[in-house]
């Protein structure tokens, strides 16, 4: 007699339905695009001649390590994902992609730009670039994510990284410059995403993760929101006097910084019904044309100075 | 013999074939774009490595 009866046992492997179309969704588009964004900014900004087929591959490396990052925490988070009506719709929950397909989507994806960028470009950057990663997928993801409500303050260093990346990648080197761009992210990190916890607080609360409005109530988050604002737009002016920007970036910076301190505290002294609730929308949209206007601005500077350098 | 038998092994649906399709050319472009950059770093960084001396 067999112990096993193989009649028993039905074999059927899952056989993948995916598009491709729900693997670019993995590779999180819109978080890609201010990642390629903010770090054309610092390719562009750095000092001397970089020739323009390797500040593409520079910049697709990054777009394609930023892809893996997002696809490897997807991987990683399809638990909170389906508790939360904003991620709901993600392929993983869904069940159009497995974890394992994603892992293994995320790290071919991570492995080929950070060597891709090595190899072809210098590998400081290369090395940088598997730092990011690393960074945004284990101690972001994996530690801090389920661990602290200052998740998203340590884990913000991951985001600034892509202008620092993109800068070694043209010079072979780092300076004050790319600093700056990463503290102005770094600094803008927790302001964006508490405005956008306060309003998704209970999805936040459902799916067990730890964010600020859940852990400390929205009233203390509001202080904090208002805390860092002005410490971000003291951070984002700063360059200007300092003598790093020219004073058309040093002008905008205080004229949008203004603006976003006076949402801030908007946040900070409305804090029931309706109202609250649209201040802190307006905030988390202003947040993303605030830091897209100051890296815009750093960009025109180099392309006017690089047209008409006599004017300039 | 019996030409009619069913085949052996998984049958997939035409959903499944398409999208596996859709897969296989996204790769096939991905190591198209892979190869091309790397023939184009190679002419920008060294055009020199072409001129090989008899």
């Amino acid at each position: 007699m067999s112990v096993v009866d193989h009649n028993a046992i039905e074999l059927s492997p899952r056989i993948s339905e995916a598009e491709v179309a729900d693997y670019i969704v993995l590779l999180k588009p819109r978080v890609m695009s201010l990642v390629i964004f903010t770090a054309l900014v610092g390719l562009m900004m750095a000092p001397g001649h970089f020739h323009p087929v390797l500040a593409f591959t520079s910049l697709l490396c990054i777009a394609v390590g930023a892809g893996a990052a997002g696809a490897l925490n997807m991987a990683l988070e399809g638990d909170i994902d389906a508790k939360m009506s904003r991620t709901a719709n993600r392929p993983i929950p869904r069940g159009r992609i497995t974890r394992a397909e994603a892992l293994t989507f995320g790290m071919t994806l991570a492995f080929f730009s950070v060597m891709t960028l090595g190899i072809l470009v210098n590998w400081f950057a290369g090395a940088l670039l598997a730092f990011t990663i690393f960074f945004y997928v284990v101690i972001y993801t994996i530690v801090l994510k389920r661990w602290t409500a200052q998740n998203i303050v340590i884990g913000g260093a991951a985001g600034a990284l892509p202008p620092v990346v993109a800068w070694a990648a043209a010079t072979g080197s780092l300076s004050v410059e790319p600093l700056l761009l990463f503290l102005i992210i770094f600094f803008w990190t927790p302001p964006h995403f508490w405005a956008l916890a306060l309003f998704r607080r209970d999805d936040y609360a459902r799916a067990g993760v730890p964010m600020l409005p859940v852990v400390a109530g929205p009233d203390a988050t509001r202080l904090q929101i208002l805390l860092y604002t002005i410490v971000l737009v003291a951070v984002a002016v700063a360059p200007w006097p300092l003598g790093y920007f020219d004073a058309v970036y040093g002008v905008t910076s205080l004229f949008l910084g203004s603006g976003m301190l006076a949402l801030a505290i908007d946040v900070y002294r409305r804090r029931e019904g309706t109202q609250a609730l649209r201040a802190t929308r307006k905030l988390f949209a202003f947040s993303i044309l605030y830091l897209f206007g100051l890296f815009a601005t750093l960009l025109l500077e180099v392309v006017a100075r690089a047209v008409a350098p006599s004017i300039w | 013999m019996d030409d009619k038998r069913e085949p052996d092994g998984i049958v997939l649906t035409e959903a499944q074939k398409k999208s596996r399709r859709q897969r296989s050319i996204a790769i096939a472009l991905a190591l198209g774009v892979l190869v091309v950059l790397f023939f184009a770093v190679t002419l920008v960084k060294g055009p020199a490595v072409l001129v090989r001396p008899m």
